[in-house]
C-alpha cells in the first residue's frame, strides 16, 4: 500500500480500491495464524473488504473511469509468524485502509462523502476491536486514518 | 397585464438586495460564529468529562486518559481551524461523574455518541479543507464508544 494520492472523487476511489486489494490479500496470512473467534472475525473482515472492492469496481466502471488492477502479491510490513503478529497486522491493515477512505472524504460531497465517512468509521472501529483482541493499549488513536 | 405586474414586483424586490445586501456582505466585520465553534466547545467538554471521571475512578484512568487526550488534541486542531487560541486554565464545568463505574462509563458513552452525531453533521456540511479532520473526529468518537463498552 502506498500513501493516498487522490485527485478528485474518481482518483480517491481508485486509490481506495488499491488499498482494498492489499487488505484482502493481507487477511490471507492473518487468518491462518488465528483460531476460534479471532479467525471468524478475520474471515468477516476479509469479506467486508471484498464487498467494498466489488462495490468500488462497479462504481468506477459505471463512472467511465479507469479501474486499477489487483497485483499478484503484496509485501507485508513485517513477517506474520504467530497470533500476536497476525493481530498486529490486522490492526495495521484496518488503519492503513482507513487512511484512503479518510482521503476520499474531502474529495467527495453529498452521499459519496457520507459513504466514505461510514467506511472510515467502520475500519477505525475494526482496528479498535483488533487491538482489544490483541491486548494492545490504548484501544484508540486520536485521529483515525490521519497519516502519521 | 398579470405578467407585467409580476415582473415589476420582482424588480422592486431585487433592487434593495443588489443595492446593499449582496454587495455589502464582503465588508461585514461580523461574519457570525464559525460553524466549528460548537464542536470545539464540545471537544473541551468531552475532554474534561473523561478527566474528571478518571479522577473519580482511578481504576478506569488507563482507559479514560488517552480518550481525554484525544479530545484535547481535537480541540487544538479545531481551534487552529477556527483561528482562536485554545482556552487555557480552567476546564469547562462538567456534571459530577457518577459514583458507580459502570454508570460513569455509560454517561461517557452517551456523550461520545452525541458528539459523534454532531461531528458527522459538521463533516457533511464542511468545505473540503476541513472535512478530513472532521472525519477523523467522527471516527475517533465512534471508537471511544466502542472502547467504553
Amino acid at each position: 500500500m502506498s500513501t493516498p494520492t487522490p485527485s478528485g472523487p474518481a482518483g480517491a476511489l481508485a486509490a481506495a480500491l488499491t488499498a482494498e486489494y492489499a487488505a484482502i490479500w493481507a487477511y490471507g496470512p492473518i487468518g491462518v495464524r488465528l483460531t476460534g473467534a479471532a479467525r471468524t472475525a478475520a474471515r468477516e473482515a476479509e469479506a467486508a473488504h471484498r464487498r467494498r472492492r466489488d462495490d468500488l469496481v462497479v462504481r468506477l466502471s459505471a463512472g467511465g473511469g479507469s479501474v486499477p488492477p489487483d497485483r499478484a502479491g503484496y509485501t507485508l510490513p513485517f513477517p506474520v509468524t504467530d497470533r500476536a503478529s497476525a493481530l498486529r497486522l490486522a490492526v495495521e491493515v484496518e488503519e492503513r485502509t482507513a487512511a484512503f477512505w479518510r482521503a476520499a472524504v474531502p474529495a467527495t460531497t453529498g452521499a459519496d462523502r457520507d459513504r466514505a465517512l461510514a467506511v472510515l468509521v467502520e475500519y477505525a472501529l475494526r482496528a479498535t476491536r483488533w487491538r482489544r483482541t490483541a491486548g494492545i493499549t490504548p484501544l484508540t488513536v486520536p485521529f483515525p486514518g490521519r497519516p502519521a | 397585464m398579470l405578467r407585467a405586474g409580476a415582473l415589476l414586483a420582482l424588480g422592486g424586490a431585487a433592487a434593495p438586495l443588489t443595492g446593499c445586501g449582496l454587495l455589502d456582505r464582503d465588508d461585514d466585520p461580523n461574519p457570525g460564529p464559525d460553524p466549528l465553534t460548537p464542536l470545539l466547545d464540545e471537544a473541551l467538554r468531552l475532554a474534561a468529562g473523561h478527566r474528571d471521571a478518571a479522577v473519580a475512578h482511578p481504576a478506569l484512568a488507563g482507559l479514560l486518559t488517552p480518550i481525554a487526550e484525544a479530545h484535547h488534541a481535537h480541540a487544538a486542531e479545531l481551534a487552529r481551524l477556527v483561528g482562536v487560541p485554545l482556552p487555557s486554565g480552567s476546564a469547562p464545568a462538567t456534571p459530577a461523574a457518577p459514583g458507580d463505574p459502570a454508570a460513569a462509563r455509560a454517561a461517557l458513552r452517551a456523550g461520545e455518541r452525541a458528539g459523534r452525531e454532531a461531528a458527522t453533521r459538521a463533516c457533511a456540511a464542511a468545505p473540503a479543507e476541513r472535512a478530513a479532520l472532521l472525519a477523523s473526529i467522527v471516527a475517533a468518537r465512534a471508537t471511544h464508544v466502542e472502547a467504553l463498552k
